[in-house]
């Protein structure tokens, strides 16, 4: 189905100001300034807005919408935003009962950029979307981060005219488990907005301490090279069931040359685009082998083109710890 | 022994008092003392304009007397204490023990004197939030049997708060989470300020879904549950020790423990020892140290499959994939 989306334009500030007006567009109830109900034919649940602390707010959004909108958010400098998104990282679609080839997409639950660079929220129509939002001050990550390299390497990365900070990757481990703690949470409860701030303020911690283990690569992104950079990562885990393309190939698609394109590619999904396509692919694997559409390990390597299912069985037990055995569940 | 005589409040004015009282500095909200009458962290800090909070990590060398006197009486203090070593609150006359295994959240208001003992040699660690009546009211008041609890939680002869009462499973992780930032790390701020409002949120769902109001189970039911779960603590090594021989440790029958048990900590026996091992073996592969395996033997899992399995229904993910992640 062919999906116009209806659009609202926005760009975040720390205090509760866009909301009004994002809600005003969209013709939302904004309560107390912090939680925005959308009218019942676009979308049901909230959405909670929190100062959490002078350069720090928060954006959760749990709503399920049913009819298609694109909230655009307007570039504009002087903030960071941390996504998360909760939603499936792995869809497997299904064709005539059995998952066909081409409806595996998987994608990357989390990202870290400069508010100077566009975005869009692209709801899913008739699913629970579940996101949250750190809208984080450029002073206060620049101190609070001021440990994790040397005080050289600290100051080029914070120096925008040398450098964009921008990530692209899976949600950390603790952080997921704040985050799918904070989701069994009702908004409703008296608690909720303190639950929301210790979550918000821990997710900044992790996420700090996180960067502090990325190679440091400094390097200023025009919004074109992210872009090129961005579809080349989604390509390939779009094609998680073919061979790795060379490194060659998806230079000249990135419109890049090979040494730059590898650099920038770790740079913004922290690993080389080698090791991201495999490591995706065996998530892809632990996804089909859960799925239950799947009889034995051997199915599953060879949907995901590994020529041998035994040398399949050992990579993963290596990454996961378990024998992909277990995780089949009889249809 | 030394004799103090200080308040608490939302507004940080009463840092100045405690630190002459206590003959020592104050600088960026640090609190720093003679080593001969306490080495450590004595922090405070205001969080926004309804709350604040007061961190200690401190040992003891001299005894002390605190006499909380506040001259603010617009709050409401929240002490979560983990003291080890002997303190005691006295209240009206009734020494009450303080710590880890005893009492270890007091709410008090702040219209009522406290007096506290503090042994030399004891280890104070220690998270005190002071909120304003207001705010806490309003918090509070969306409780929807607010009025059915009011009558537990507020003496309504005096229209004041207090109660002692004993700290969650969450509530003792959250602290101890706290502590593998140290002080002046540049994300201590963050990581204390998420620590109040965590506490603060696991509080009002304890004040949510209680069930019963422990004051009126008995002192010895109390202590008999306290003594079992330091039990299991001690144990967590080992296998699970089973109902049996806990309930008769503590001169009850199994029934009663059980139902007991569970009313005190809101938890099975069983879960609560869970919940212990896998929080701290998970604490143990967060040290990147110990390869899975040794970890399940650490903690006496049948095998690491077991170790896997279990971790896997609590956090969603398997220890591997969680070290993958981190």
């Amino acid at each position: 189905m062919e999906l116009t989306r209806k659009e609202f334009l926005y760009h975040y500030t720390l205090t509760p100001e866009w909301l009004q007006k994002i809600s005003q567009n969209l013709g939302a109830a904004l309560i107390d300034g912090k939680m925005m109900r959308m009218p019942q034919q676009l979308a049901d649940g909230a959405a909670v807005f929190l100062e959490v602390m002078p350069g720090l707010s928060v954006f959760l959004l749990d709503m399920h919408f049913h009819k298609p909108i694109a909230i655009t958010r307007v570039p504009k400098s002087g903030l960071y935003m941390a996504y998360y998104d909760l939603g499936e990282e792995i869809t497997t679609h299904l064709l005539n009962g059995t998952p066909h080839k081409a409806g595996y997409s998987s994608k990357l639950g989390m990202a870290f950029m400069d508010s100077g660079i566009p975005g869009s929220i692209l709801p899913p129509v008739g699913a629970r979307s579940y996101s949250l939002r750190l809208l984080i001050a450029k002073d206060l990550l620049h101190q609070l981060a001021a440990q994790n390299h040397t005080p050289k390497v600290h100051e080029a990365l914070f120096d925008e005219s040398k450098n964009t900070l921008y990530f692209y990757s899976h949600i950390d481990s603790r952080s997921k488990i704040l985050l799918n703690r904070l989701k069994d949470k009702n908004v409703e409860d008296p608690s909720f907005e303190f639950h929301l701030k210790y979550t918000a303020l821990f997710l900044l911690g992790y996420l700090v301490e996180r960067a502090s283990r990325f190679d440091p690569i400094i390097n200023k992104l025009s919004e074109q090279e992210i872009l090129a950079i961005k579809a080349s990562a989604d390509e390939l885990m779009n094609g998680l069931l073919s061979e790795f393309p060379s490194i060659q190939t998806l230079a000249n698609t990135a419109g890049m040359s090979v040494s730059k394109y590898k650099l920038l590619f770790k740079k913004l999904l922290k690993d080389s685009p080698k090791q991201f396509f495999l490591k995706e692919k065996l998530l892809l694997g632990k996804e089909l082998l859960e799925s239950g559409h799947f009889e034995s390990v051997s199915q599953v390597a060879y949907e995901l083109g590994y020529s041998k299912p035994g040398y399949f069985a050992e990579v993963f037990k290596k990454t996961f710890g378990i024998n992909p055995g277990t995780l089949i569940q009889s249809p | 022994m030394k004799t103090v005589v200080h308040g608490y409040g939302v507004d940080m004015d009463w840092m100045k008092v405690l630190a002459d009282s206590l003959g020592g500095n104050l600088e960026n909200g640090r609190i720093t003392c003679h080593p001969a009458v306490m080495e450590g962290i004595l922090y405070g800090c205001q969080i926004n304009q309804d709350l604040s909070a007061f961190f200690q990590d401190v040992t003891y060398h001299q005894d002390i007397n605190y006499q909380l006197r506040n001259t603010d009486d617009d709050f409401v203090g929240i002490y979560f204490n983990l003291t080890e070593g002997e303190a005691v609150q006295l209240m009206d006359n009734v020494q009450k023990p303080v710590g880890r295994w005893a009492y270890n959240v007091a709410v008090m208001d702040s219209t009522l004197p406290g007096d506290y003992l503090v042994k030399s040699g004891s280890k104070t660690y220690s998270i005190s939030i002071f909120i304003r009546k207001m705010a806490l009211r309003q918090n509070l008041q969306k409780i929807p049997n607010f009025e059915e609890l009011k009558e537990a939680l507020f003496d309504v002869a005096q229209n004041t708060l207090i109660r002692f009462e004993r700290m969650s499973n969450q509530a003792w992780f959250l602290m101890n989470e706290l502590r593998k930032t140290g002080f002046g790390h540049p994300l201590f701020n963050t990581y204390l300020t998420g620590t109040v409002y965590g506490l603060m949120a696991d509080y009002l769902d304890q004040v949510l879904h209680q069930e019963i109001i422990l004051d009126r189970v008995s002192q010895e039911d109390i202590i008999g549950i306290m003594t079992s779960q330091s039990a299991l603590i001690a144990a967590m090594n080992g296998t699970f020790p089973g109902i049996e021989a806990l309930a008769s440790s503590v001169n009850m029958s199994e029934t009663k423990y059980k139902q007991l048990f569970k009313k005190i900590t809101g938890a099975t026996a069983n879960a609560f020892f869970l919940t212990n091992k896998l929080d701290t073996a998970k604490e143990m592969l967060d040290s990147g140290k110990h390869t899975i395996a040794e970890v399940a033997e650490a903690f006496a899992f049948f095998d690491a499959s077991h170790f896997i399995e279990q971790f896997k229904k609590t956090y969603g993910f398997t220890p591997k994939e969680y070290l993958t992640l981190l």
